[in-house]
């Protein structure tokens, strides 16, 4: 891992197109701006986690399938 | 409501292979799925991975499940599918199977897909705050 000091109002570029800038230093947190190209999608670590979370969770196999139509048509 | 939001899942026909370019998290190997109606439960439909780990999914759409759900598409999300402004797409939610037998729905990030370019991604909208696990059907 690369490990930068930086400062306020002071940037890191990644490749040609994306900055991350601090913008503020607090007690709890800093805060950061991110410019990157459109197609750059960006996001807080921890919401793709969740999401990978729910989407293994999500995993139907071929003998669940039937289970969970079920249930879904029963309760139709 | 924009035309694209009003479109309905029975008014497009997904029936060849979709490519997610990134795959979805946790499946960013599977680029390749198709959608299928399941069978007897509509209007559930199934997601399935042609490359990759094996991954199949039920889903729905999910202003199916709550009339008044809306999403806005980033500007991003939009050229990644080639999508244009008022082009109809593809909405589905992943359905979950929690421990107790209830029937959870992602709200959160849907996936989208152009049917027109048959591109698609799973969205995660800074926007829509709607849950990761709406309840569709309650616990047994």
């Amino acid at each position: 891992m690369l490990v930068f000091t930086r400062r306020r109002h002071e940037a890191i570029m990644i490749g040609d197109g994306v900055e991350v800038r601090v913008l503020r230093v607090g007690k709890d947190g800093v805060r950061l701006g991110i410019v990157a190209p459109t197609d750059v999608r960006v996001h807080r670590r921890e919401v793709y986690e969740q999401i990978r979370d729910a989407n293994q969770s999500a995993v139907v196999s071929q003998g669940r399938l039937a289970k969970v139509t079920e249930r879904f048509t029963k309760a139709k | 409501m924009t035309p694209a939001q009003a479109a309905t899942e029975t008014d497009i026909t997904v029936s060849e292979a979709v490519t997610f370019p990134d795959g979805i998290p946790g499946f960013e190997s599977c680029r390749q799925w198709v959608v299928m109606a399941a069978e007897d439960a509509t209007p559930l439909r199934r997601l399935h991975a042609l490359d990759g780990p094996d991954a199949s999914f039920l889903a729905i759409d999910p202003r199916m499940v709550l009339d008044s759900y809306r999403c806005e598409l980033s500007a991003t999300d939009r050229r990644r599918l080639g999508a244009t402004d008022d082009e109809p797409l593809v909405w589905l939610a992943l359905v979950m199977m929690e421990n107790n037998g209830a029937l959870t729905v992602n709200l959160r990030a849907p996936i989208v897909i152009n049917p027109r370019t048959m591109m698609g991604q799973q969205v995660l909208p800074h926007n829509c705050l709607y849950p990761l696990r709406h309840v569709l059907v309650d616990a047994e």
